[in-house]
C-alpha cells in the first residue's frame, strides 16, 4: 500500500540549492547542536518549520529519492556530503519540533541503511535525548493537571526528564505509595500546535491538487491529522493503555505498564516504569541468535494480539516504543497513536487476513483493489502493488524460518515502495498514512534485529485465542 | 460626622469585597459604580472618595493578589537555573494568584498597566509596576546581566502586559497556551538581552 505521506513528500518543491558546506566545519556544527538545549514553544516550532525545517525536509527527501535511481558512484558523488550537512541541518530544526513533523521524521529513522546512517542516528537522538521544559514551566503543568506543585503529589519528583516524546517529556517519579512511575506531560500547547504544523504544510501540498486522486489525498491527510492530534489525549492513551495491559498475561514476558488514573489527565499521564533499554543498547550486548529471535518474536505477538483480540492496531512501530527488560520481558510503550478496527475497517483487514494468509495471488490483489481502490484496468498499478504486498506479507504466508535480517530482501522492499512513490499511486483509504507507519516500521526493527524465525505458528496461535473462525479458507494453507 | 480611620479602612475593605463578587458575578462591564456603592450601603459620590474609577478598584484587588504572589516567588526563585526559568517563575506565580480575576483583568492592563502609562505618576498601578521592574531587574543582576536600561525595563513591560492580555482572553484547557506564549516570550527577551550584553563588551 502506498504511504501517501511519502507521496506528499515527493512532490514538495525542488531541493535547495544552497552552497556546499565545508567539510571542517561538521564537528563544530554537531558539537554545537550536541550542548544546545532544546527549547520550548510553539511560536519557535511554527516559524522553524514556515521556513527551514520544511525546506531541507523536502529537499533532503527528494535529493534521496532520486539518488536512488542514479548509479552508486553517482549518488555517492551527489550526495556524500549533503548527507551530512542535511542530517545536521534537520537535526537543528526538528530540535524545536515536536509535533507532526517530528512524527514523518520518526518514519524515516526506520529505513536503516537506507537513509543514510547519520541521518537515522541524528532523528534517533530525537527519541531518547533529555528534552527541554524546564523545572517551573514543568511545575505550573502539573499544577494545572494535578493540582498542586510535583514534589507534593509524588514522594520523589526528578527534576530532569529522563525520556522525550513527540509530544512531551517523560520523569521519573515515586507515588506515595511507594510505586515507581513514568510520568510523561505534555509540551503546553502541542494540540494547537499540531493543527498549526498541519495548516502549514499545507501549502506545500499544493501540486498534488493537480493529481485527480487529490480528494481522497486530502481525506488521507484530514485522517491523519484528526489522529495526531487524538493523541494529544492522554485520556484516551490511558484507555489505549489499559486495554492494551489487560491482553496479557503476567507469564508471556510482554509487559504493558499500569496507569494510575488519580494522577493521571490529558495532558499528565503517570504510568509503570519499566526499566529496560532500548533496541541499540540492546544490541550493543552483542545477544546471541536465539535472544535475538525471542524479542522479535514477542514483538510479534505483542501486535498480534492487540490486533486478533484487541482488535486495535498498534501503528506507531519506532524503536524508542520497545523496552528490553533485563528478565528478557519486552516492554511496550506509548500508546496514543492506535487504530481501533471496528465495523468496515475491521472488515477490510479480515479480508487482508485472508490473503496473508492463503498467499493466493488472486486474494491478494482484491484486498489490494478494495484498500487503494484500483480499478480493474490498472494493470501496472495491480503489478507493482502486488510485488510489494508480496514482500510485506511473503514472510507469513510462506510459513517456515524467514530471514528478516536479508539485506537485499529488505531494500527490494524499499525500492517498490519508493516505485509506487515515484509513480505518486497515492489513492487509498484515508487511516492508510497511519497504518503504512507500521509497514516498514516491524520489518526495520526485524531486520535490525537480524531476527530469524517463523512467524505462521505465532500468528495461528493469536487468532486461535482470539476465536476467531476463518476455517473458510485457513484450512487451506 | 467625623469617620474614623478604621471606619475607612472597613468601607474601604467592604467596597473591594462586593465589587469583587459583582465583577465575578456580572462580569466589570456590566457592573456600575452605582451598584458597587448599592451593595457597599454607601452613598455613589462616597464612593469616588475611596477609588476613582472601577479600575482603581480592580487593581487594588490584583495588588493584594500580586503582594501574595511576591512572597510565594521569594521561596521558589531560588530554584531557577536561568533568567528564563526565573522570570517565567515569577510571572507564573502571579498568573495563579491572579486567577480570580482573569476574566477582568483587561480594564486595569487598558489602564493602571498600560505600557505608556510609564510616565504618569502616582497612578494606581505605577507601586505595582515599580515593584514587578524592582523584581525583574534584581533577577537580571543575579544572573549575571548587571543593570537592565530603561529600554529594556519597558520591553519587558511590554512582554509581560501583552501575556497577561493573552492570558484574560486564552480559551486553551487551562490556559496552557499562555504557558507557551509566555516561556516562547521570556526566551526571546532574555536572549535580546544577552546580545545586547555582548555587543556592550
Amino acid at each position: 500500500m502506498p504511504a501517501s505521506l511519502s507521496e506528499l513528500i515527493a512532490a514538495l518543491p525542488a531541493e535547495e540549492t544552497e552552497g556546499e558546506l565545508p567539510a571542517r566545519a561538521l564537528p563544530e556544527i554537531v558539537e554545537r547542536l550536541a550542548l544546545r538545549p532544546v527549547p520550548v514553544g510553539r511560536f519557535r516550532r511554527i516559524a522553524v518549520l514556515g521556513t527551514l525545517q520544511a525546506k531541507i525536509f523536502a529537499a533532503y527527501f527528494f535529493h534521496w529519492l532520486r539518488g536512488w535511481f542514479k548509479t552508486a558512484d553517482e549518488n555517492k558523488r551527489l550526495l556524500a556530503e549533503t548527507h551530512w550537512r542535511t542530517a545536521l541541518r534537520v537535526l537543528d530544526s526538528m530540535s524545536y519540533l515536536r509535533g507532526a513533523v517530528m512524527k514523518l521524521g520518526q518514519t524515516l529513522a526506520n529505513f536503516p541503511d537506507i537513509a543514510p546512517r547519520e541521518f537515522v542516528e541524528t532523528l534517533e537522538r530525537l527519541h531518547f535525548d533529555a528534552p527541554p521544559m524546564h523545572w517551573s514551566l514543568l511545575r505550573e503543568m502539573v499544577r494545572a493537571e494535578l493540582g498542586d506543585d510535583p514534589e507534593n503529589v509524588f514522594a520523589e519528583f526528578d527534576k530532569r526528564a529522563f525520556a522525550a516524546a513527540s509530544l512531551g517529556q517523560v520523569h521519573r517519579a515515586r507515588l506515595k505509595t511507594g510505586e515507581e512511575v513514568a510520568v510523561k506531560i505534555q509540551y503546553p500547547g502541542i494540540a494547537r500546535t499540531i493543527r498549526e504544523d498541519f495548516r502549514n504544510l499545507m501549502p506545500f501540498l499544493l501540486p498534488a491538487r493537480l493529481s485527480k486522486d487529490w480528494e481522497n489525498v486530502k481525506d488521507q491527510f484530514d485522517d491523519l491529522r484528526m489522529r495526531i492530534e487524538r493523541e494529544t489525549d492522554y485520556e484516551l492513551e490511558a484507555a489505549n493503555i489499559e486495554k492494551a495491559r489487560s491482553l496479557f498475561r503476567d507469564d508471556e514476558g510482554i509487559v504493558v505498564p499500569r496507569v494510575y488514573r488519580q494522577f493521571s489527565t490529558a495532558r499528565v499521564l503517570t504510568m509503570d516504569r519499566l526499566d529496560g533499554v532500548h533496541i541499540d543498547d540492546f544490541l550493543g550486548r552483542d545477544p546471541s541468535q536465539a535472544e535475538r529471535n525471542e524479542a522479535a518474536k514477542k514483538i510479534l505477538r505483542a501486535w498480534y494480539r492487540m490486533m486478533f483480540t484487541g482488535r486495535m492496531l498498534y501503528v506507531d512501530f519506532h524503536p524508542g516504543n520497545f523496552l528490553f527488560l533485563d528478565d528478557g520481558r519486552l516492554g511496550v510503550i506509548d500508546f496514543g497513536l492506535m487504530l481501533h478496527l471496528e465495523g468496515d475497517e475491521w472488515e477490510i483487514f479480515r479480508q487482508m487476513d485472508r490473503a496473508l494468509t492463503t498467499g493466493r495471488r488472486d486474494d491478494r490483489i482484491a484486498a489490494m483493489k478494495e484498500w487503494c481502490h484500483i480499478a480493474d484496468d490498472e494493470t501496472d498499478r495491480i503489478a507493482l502493488m502486488d510485488e510489494f504486498a508480496d514482500w510485506c506479507w511473503r514472510s507469513r504466508y510462506c510459513g517456515g524460518e524467514f530471514d528478516f535480517g536479508d539485506e537485499t530482501d529488505f531494500r527490494r522492499g524499499v525500492d517498490l515502495f519508493i516505485e509506487m512513490v515515484r509513480r505518486r499511486y497515492s489513492r487509498a483509504r484515508p487511516i492508510t498514512p497511519t497504518t503504512s507507519r507500521q509497514q516498514f516500521g516491524w520489518r526495520s526493527i526485524f531486520y535490525r534485529l537480524k531476527a530469524k524465525f517463523d512467524v505462521r505458528p505465532i500468528c495461528e496461535e493469536e487468532v486461535k485465542a482470539a476465536g476467531w473462525d476463518r476455517s473458510d479458507y485457513a484450512t487451506t494453507i | 460626622m467625623r469617620i474614623t480611620a478604621e471606619a475607612k479602612t472597613a468601607t474601604r475593605q467592604r467596597i473591594l469585597e462586593v465589587a469583587e463578587e459583582l465583577f465575578r458575578t456580572r462580569g466589570f462591564e456590566a457592573t456600575t459604580t452605582r451598584d458597587i456603592a448599592q451593595a457597599a450601603e454607601i452613598a455613589t459620590g462616597t464612593l469616588f472618595n475611596y477609588f476613582a474609577a472601577k479600575e482603581a478598584i480592580v487593581t487594588e484587588l490584583a495588588a493584594d493578589s500580586l503582594e501574595r504572589a511576591r512572597g510565594e516567588f521569594d521561596k521558589l526563585s531560588s530554584e531557577a537555573e536561568t533568567l528564563e526559568e526565573a522570570l517565567f517563575s515569577l510571572v507564573a506565580v502571579e498568573l495563579r494568584q491572579l486567577r480570580p480575576f482573569r476574566k477582568y483583568i483587561v480594564p486595569m492592563l487598558e489602564s493602571a498597566f498600560c505600557p505608556l502609562a510609564a510616565a504618569r505618576r502616582n497612578e494606581p498601578g505605577d507601586e505595582l509596576r515599580r515593584q514587578h521592574l524592582e523584581t525583574v531587574a534584581g533577577l537580571a543582576r543575579r544572573h549575571g546581566l548587571g543593570e537592565l536600561s530603561a529600554v529594556a525595563l519597558q520591553l519587558y513591560w511590554t512582554l509581560y502586559t501583552g501575556a497577561l492580555a493573552f492570558w484574560a482572553a486564552d480559551k486553551s484547557p487551562k490556559q496552557e497556551d499562555t504557558l507557551a506564549l509566555l516561556d516562547e516570550s521570556l526566551a526571546m527577551f532574555v536572549a535580546w538581552l544577552r546580545t545586547a550584553a555582548d555587543e556592550r563588551k
